[in-house]
């Protein structure tokens, strides 16, 4: 029952949230903090269950094709479901002092694509997953439209269209494999226990397996399927910005870790080598454009690309401890690129710019927020003892046994990463200061948020071990295919 | 008699009306017979089921009829209600016509569904047309209304006389006018031209590719409630048709056939969607859309079995509520005296901000159409694919998936003009409480049946038998 709890207090908090601001402008960001708040907490003590699953929830939905409402709670889906919650938090309290117009259909949106990624993190329905995977979509859509920068329209137009059309594949890939176990078992059921260990032999499972992957690569916005991402995440108000880099990734490794590779072990093996190529490539495509960008948001969203790449190969090369890298990965890259997001936000709320080549000396001027933006951006490239090493370090040690090669090419990619990450140091903190400035340092608030990031990023590099013990039973579950 | 008693109520009511006109004219009061009326033939609905079961000759009288008559008469209902608030904008234009001209529409449209026979086909479909046309026209002080009404005239006038045609050489060919015998008629060239006649015929009803030319003109230029009307319950008396004569014996299409109705389907679904692009006429591109929307409904016929009939019958529901959400929120914005209606783009601009309920309306019809989750077109878009997949239709299936892409992004361009945030205030627009309790009601089922369908998905079946 708690589960569903998970789903509906910030569904209920975003319906609150939408007409609060006629009493008080503060008021949806209360209202959505203390929602969020409740939701942690009743998150939160779920970790202390017996047995593997840690929570599970099943009652019928639509019986006519065997699909329930069936949500279910483990290790990985508590940490990712966790990681939702906290940086949610954080993408309200980054815009508490903006002058947001409509605040309160801001916050319900908010709200509406966080419970939509919680249930998308939660169902153990393929159909239901894919209601989810459709309901977060929607409300991400009109943050990008409406309180996005110039761009928004064009931005939110190839969200939707990329995400949405990707979507369909899933639609139909669930739909043929559910029909296809119908066809040999009798029973029509969307049921992921159902379906686990009936892989549909031939071309036929191979292309439903093939649907699945675009769509989650698509959504994990890999090369070559990143076109929507640069343009999305620039545009997007630096709340969104924070979901998205954050959070809506996430899903797209999620789904390929949850349902790709264990639905369709043997499909998934012949499909490997061309992810992992695809995964170099979008390791040094994304380092690449990164090094060219002047704007410094675009910059972030070409480094996701890039290390979504190792997230890609992780989870193709098939083996405990890469996928342990993997989920990893995910937590430290939301953290870290979470706190850039809000870094750059701030920053461009400050110049109203978000351009490298008119910044430059801002050390001078805001030491606090240039020394906690250092602090991420090498963070995120993999400075040892930070968060994110551990996960990459884990994915390059697992891959290394199954693909040499290409672990090697994947370590060399971490060269370029350190060039775009000091030049991007380099041109937005040291140097010649080109403009006078009289612009205010992070306040406590703000300063408040980025410690508790970065102890996190901390915590994550220097002591792993209880994240990954969370995580550990659902990988070794999924079994180490061949 | 009491099974086709839904069918004779709405002649008494037409009745009643006309002579509640004849002594005394006012608009609410028609408004409120006409409302009357509709719900009066509902209420006989369930007891007519309940009625011993005929074997007429004319009419078909099982429960998928009566889901039929329940629909359209919802509808009706529903453009009762809509229309006393609309046309109150027009100071010098009786209303009173309009709903004696909606509720003979509808009553021909019942007749229509239920017709096992050549003849009550015609009748009914005649009678619906014609009253159409007046309710197309209606509006006199809007010549693009009028020369909508014309070409509806012109182009139903053809389309009756393929059918007519059609029907004369399949009744030459078998000696027969009862539907089932027409439909089993001999593969002779007689009656495979007839079948293509009548099938002309359905194609203008339907309004798909190619027979969909008059789709834009006429949709743009009709009155908001006809524009409904008009996308509505034509389209489901003809879905029902159809639906009985695939059901009958012997009523296989030769593989040809299928191909044609494939091709058809297809391009109904690219075309509908790609021409919608460029339009700025919100009326228009519902009128596209809707061709798309048949085109799936094509998808499902064709798919057949019974995973198909119920995704049919279940699509043309969402279908229903879901075009007259759209309609409707445009009659709201709309006054009848004006010019023309709330119908471009530009007039929904900023309208999240000027009239936030009527936006929020909106965007869930427009997201249902789009087949967006937490709408009910989602799971009925989902019934079409499962349909499609079950009978592996693949390349129909793979032309769904492309044109509903394309089909975002004019859904999608409509909800962000309305979320645009500067916004020019909307023109004057009626604070009509009617349209506005149609809205409530139609886009409560569209969101709460799209997260628990189950019990419509029950109920189809149940009708389906």
């Amino acid at each position: 029952m708690s589960l569903c709890l998970l789903l509906a207090i910030p569904l209920l908090g975003g319906c609150l949230a939408w007409p609060a601001d006629r009493l008080h402008p503060h008021l949806p960001r209360i209202i959505s903090l203390l929602a969020l708040a409740a939701t942690l907490a009743v998150a939160l003590p779920m970790l202390h269950g017996t047995s593997f699953w840690l929570a599970d929830f099943s009652v019928p939905w639509i019986p006519a094709f065997g699909m329930s409402f069936h949500l279910g709670l483990d290790g990985m889906s508590w940490l990712l479901t966790v990681l939702t919650i906290v940086l949610g938090m954080f993408s309200i309290v980054v815009s508490w002092r903006e002058n947001v117009e409509k605040i309160g259909f801001f916050h319900a949106n908010l709200m509406w694509s966080l419970a939509g990624t919680i249930g998308v993190f939660l169902a153990l329905d393929l159909f239901l997953f894919f209601y989810f995977w459709e309901l977060m979509l929607v409300p991400m859509v009109f943050i990008i439209a409406i309180w996005g920068h110039e761009d928004r329209r064009i931005a939110a137009i190839k969200f939707f269209l990329f995400t949405q059309g990707s979507g369909l594949l899933i639609l139909i890939g669930i739909l043929g494999l559910a029909f296809l176990h119908q066809r040999a078992t009798g029973v029509l059921t969307f049921g992921y226990f159902a379906l686990l260990g009936h892989e549909p032999g031939g071309a036929a499972g191979f292309l439903i397996m093939l649907g699945l992957f675009i769509a989650f690569v698509v959504k994990l916005a890999a090369f070559p399927a990143h076109v929507w991402l640069p343009v999305t995440h620039t545009q997007a108000p630096t709340a969104g910005s924070v979901i998205l880099a954050s959070i809506l990734l996430k899903t797209g490794a999620y789904g390929l870790l949850r349902f790709v590779v264990p639905l369709f072990p043997t499909a998934s093996h012949t499909l490997a080598p061309i992810a992992l190529w695809l995964g170099v490539a979008s390791i040094f495509y994304g380092a690449v454009l990164a090094y060219g960008q002047n704007d410094f948001k675009r910059l972030i969203a070409y480094t996701s690309i890039s290390h979504m790449g190792f997230v890609l190969i992780g989870v193709f090369v098939c083996n405990a401890l890469a996928w342990q890298g993997v989920v990893f990965l995910l937590i430290a890259h939301g953290v870290s690129t979470g706190a850039l997001f809000i870094i750059v936000g701030a920053l461009q709320q400050r110049l109203h710019t978000r351009e490298l080549s008119r910044m430059g000396g801002l050390w001078g001027d805001l030491p606090k927020l240039s020394s906690f933006g250092a602090f991420f951006v090498l963070a995120a490239m993999g400075l040892p003892g930070l968060g994110n090493f551990v996960g990459e370090f884990l994915i390059l040690r697992g891959a290394y046994g199954a693909a040499p090669l290409i672990t090697i090419l994947a370590a060399i990619g971490l060269v370029p990463a350190a060039l775009y990450s000091l030049i991007a140091i380099q041109r937005a903190f040291h140097g010649p200061v080109r403009e006078a400035r009289a612009i205010a340092d992070f306040g406590w608030r703000e300063n408040a948020m980025m410690l508790a990031l970065a102890a996190a990023i901390i915590w994550l590099g220097v002591y792993p071990q209880p994240v990954l013990d969370v995580a550990a039973p659902s990988i070794s579950a999924m079994g180490v295919t061949p | 008699m009491i099974q086709a008693a839904p069918l004779a109520v709405q002649g008494i009511f037409v009745a009643v009306l006309l002579a509640a006109v004849a002594i005394r004219r006012s608009a609410p009061l028609a408004a409120a017979v006409t409302g009357v009326g509709f719900v009066a033939a509902l209420c006989t609905i369930p007891a007519a089921m309940h009625g011993a079961a005929i074997a007429g000759e004319q009419f078909d009288l099982s429960g998928a009829t009566y889901g039929f008559w329940a629909v359209i008469l919802s509808v009706g209902f529903l453009l009762s209600v809509m229309g006393s608030g609309y046309w109150r904008g027009a100071k010098n234009l009786p209303a009173e016509e309009f709903f004696i001209l909606l509720l003979v529409a509808t009553l021909g449209a019942c007749v229509l569904a239920a017709a096992k026979d050549v003849l009550f086909l015609f009748l009914g479909l005649e009678t619906m047309t014609l009253a159409m046309i007046g309710m197309i026209a209606y509006p006199r002080h809007r010549p693009e209304a009028a020369e909508a009404g014309i070409k509806y005239l012109i182009l139903s006038a053809m389309s009756s006389a393929f059918l007519l045609f059609g029907f004369g050489l399949l009744e030459l060919a078998t000696g027969s006018l009862g539907l089932a015998d027409v439909l089993a008629a001999p593969n002779t060239p007689m009656a495979v031209a007839g079948l293509a006649m009548v099938g002309v015929a359905a194609g203008f009803k339907l309004s798909v590719v190619p027979f969909h030319i008059w789709v834009p003109d006429v949709y743009a230029g009709a009155p908001a409630p006809s524009g409904a009307f008009l996308a509505v319950v034509p389209k489901l008396a003809v879905l029902a048709v159809i639906l009985r004569a695939t059901g009958l014996p012997g009523a296989a299409l030769a593989p040809g056939a299928l191909h044609v109705v494939s091709v058809v389907a297809a391009l109904s679904m690219l075309a509908g969607n790609l021409l919608a692009l460029q339009q700025q006429n919100v009326k228009r591109i519902l009128g596209f859309s809707s061709i798309a929307h048949l085109g799936y409904l094509l998808v499902a016929i064709l798919a057949a079995g019974e995973v198909g009939r119920v995704a049919v019958v279940f699509y043309a529901v969402t279908y229903a509520l879901t075009m007259v959400a759209a309609f409707g929120v445009l009659a709201v914005l709309s006054n009848a005296g004006a010019a023309r209606d709330a119908e471009t783009i530009a007039d929904l601009r900023g309208l999240f901000w000027s009239r936030p309920g009527l936006a929020a309306v909106m965007t869930l019809a427009l997201l249902s159409l789009a087949g967006m989750p937490p709408a009910i077109g989602f799971i009925a878009k989902m019934y079409i694919f499962a349909a499609g997949v079950h009978q592996e239709l693949w390349w129909l299936v793979g032309t769904m998936i492309a044109s509903s892409v394309i089909g975002l992004f004019y859904y999608l361009s409509m909800i962000l003009a309305m979320a645009q945030r500067q916004a020019p205030a909307p023109a004057a627009a009626g604070m009509q409480a009617g349209g506005r309790l149609v809205l409530g009601v139609v886009s409560l089922a569209v969101l709460v049946l799209g997260v628990a369908p189950e019990p419509l998905i029950a109920l189809v079946k149940a009708m389906l038998g």
